[in-house]
């Protein structure tokens, strides 16, 4: 019925292959957890956290697109507008050690 | 507009219709392995961080990885509540608590394991995985939800007749469940008046 | 070694909002408020070095934070058509105001976001939750029976509900966090605030005695507790 359902190669739906491209994604998000985790400097792990949140961004899209739920795209716009926060805040606290906190 | 009744209602149903169709989707699925995988690592790496501000960091990541969890078992309003409570709250009001606190520079970057400790945890938890076997699988017809159809398809079925809301986990929770709705609120209150106490306030801002 | 800056800018921090205290404490402002009144204007003073106000994030949070905020209100008001409601668009809304905080100085948003507005959030939240829960008991019904309520028209079990999400829930989380971030960000009371002020906090160290003594760097105590580890 909808693009999603339409098989593509060998059985694999379209829904299918976003699903795994969903999973690649996440492979990513792990690879830079890494970097979040060891980070040697604060700087590291703001960029890894911003990452990390556009990375969950597009995942929670493409999850969305894959289950065909648009109502699903509301916490991807949560994130998105969310994880600005989660970045201004870690930076802000790295800036001056919590002086305009 | 869909709406959220078939949201629910298919939910389950498609999970159980799309696995034997599809090869991809196996016992576990290569998305339900990685984010899993993506939990487990950032709830490891939160607690055995030595730094604070890279545990909390870290404990960002956790939440995003769980929101991806939860939208991808179809539980939305799970996902959503996760996404504003930790991703614009949690990180916020630890970050603001760390800022009001010492950080000391640690040499390394993890803690160390206390072994009896670890001991003990690892002995809990292999108690809690035994419990494991008697959870039925996602979107199993064997779970308590479809054996019991009786109690629980009745709310997906006569919600919007009864409260002419789309949305079934709103209507459980403000209508079916509504006392039990008033007595979360107030405890949220009551959280705001006991942190006034602790931090010997009197006001807010 | 960026940490070890940070510490030493952490006790600079400590001492000067310290001294800084007495000296707002003289101005026309409640004495409840006077210790944390050392907020983004005379951050110079805090800091030693000047600060600016970062040209990047106050622009952007000026651009997202209304359209957040909207976001926020329509979880809020579309919770019964789509995931959401009152708890998380209210978690949204106070989202918006951390952002703001954060962009703009927290002393500065808590001038314009005052304890009233908070404190009227959270109650009033309450009181309407319990107000709509109790109407159906005064004509006759159950608590939040809601097709008792006197609504015209609309159909009173849906917008009962809506009443209960909007103006109940979602007031009180918004409220409550936003008043736990206020709460946080000034730290343990050390100025003898707290419960019970006045004739009590001057004789209060029958009972109250430790937290009081530490005056005016509440960082301080903080950071023996810190020092523990």
């Amino acid at each position: 019925m909808s693009v999603v359902d339409a098989t593509l190669v060998a059985g694999y739906t379209v829904g299918d292959f976003l699903l795994l491209a969903a999973a690649g994604f996440t492979v990513l998000a792990i690879g830079m957890l890494y970097r979040a985790v060891k980070g040697p400097t604060m700087q590291d792990r703001v960029l890894a956290v911003n990452v990390l949140g556009t990375n969950t961004v597009v995942i929670l899209a493409i999850l969305s697109a894959a289950l065909s739920e648009p109502t699903f795209l509301d916490i991807a716009l949560v994130y998105a507008l969310l994880n600005f926060l989660m970045a201004i805040a870690i930076s802000k606290f790295t800036v001056e050690r919590g002086g305009v906190l | 507009m869909t709406g959220a009744v078939p949201l629910v209602t298919g939910s389950v149903g498609s999970v159980g219709s799309v696995a034997p169709v599809s090869p991809v989707v196996a016992q576990v699925t290569a998305i339900e392995a990685s984010l899993l995988a993506f939990v487990v690592f950032t709830a490891l790496a939160t607690a055995f961080a030595r730094d604070v501000l890279a545990a909390v960091i870290v404990f960002g990541a956790y939440s995003l990885g769980m929101a991806a969890l939860y939208t991808f078992y179809r539980a939305p309003d799970v996902a959503l509540t996760e996404a504003a409570i930790s991703a614009g709250v949690t990180t916020v009001l630890l970050l603001l608590t760390l800022a009001k606190t010492t950080r000391i520079d640690h040499e390394t970057a993890f803690e160390s394991v206390n072994l009896p400790a670890a001991g003990a945890a690892g002995f809990l938890f292999a108690g809690l995985l035994l419990t494991m076997g008697d959870i039925p699988a996602i979107g199993s017809p064997d779970a308590p939800v479809w054996s019991n159809p009786d109690v629980t398809q009745w709310y997906l079925t006569e919600t919007y007749a009864q409260t002419h809301v789309e949305n079934t986990v709103m209507a459980v929770l403000a209508a079916f469940r509504g006392f039990d709705t008033f007595g979360e609120a107030v405890v949220v209150f009551a959280g705001g008046i006991a942190a006034l106490i602790v931090l010997h306030r009197e006001v807010f801002a | 070694m960026s940490d070890a800056v940070d510490d030493t800018d952490m006790t600079d921090t400590a001492t000067n909002s310290g001294a800084d205290a007495p000296t707002d404490a003289e101005s026309d402002l409640p004495p409840h408020r006077a210790a944390a009144r050392s907020g983004r204007l005379d951050s110079e003073n805090r800091q030693g070095t000047p600060y600016t106000e970062s040209q990047v994030i106050m622009p952007t949070v000026k651009v997202i934070a209304p359209f957040a905020f909207t976001f926020g209100l329509f979880i809020t008001f579309h919770g019964s058509g789509s995931p959401g409601g009152g708890f998380q668009g209210g978690a949204i809304m106070a989202a918006v105001v951390f952002m703001i905080a954060f962009a703009f100085g927290i002393e500065s948003t808590r001038d314009w976001l005052a304890n009233t507005v908070v404190v009227a959030l959270a109650v009033g939240g309450a009181l309407a939750f319990a107000g709509i829960g109790l109407v159906p008991v005064a004509l006759g019904g159950a608590f939040l029976q809601y097709d008792l309520l006197p609504i015209p028209i609309l159909n009173p079990v849906k917008y009962g509900m809506e009443g209960v999400e909007v103006i109940g829930i979602a007031p009180i989380v918004a409220g409550v966090l936003m008043g736990l971030f206020f709460l946080l960000a000034n730290g343990f009371s050390s100025d003898g605030g707290g419960f019970g002020n006045g004739s009590l906090d001057e004789d209060g160290s029958i009972d109250e005695g430790e937290p009081v003594d530490d005056d005016g760097s509440p960082e301080a105590g903080a950071a023996d507790a810190g020092g523990d580890r």
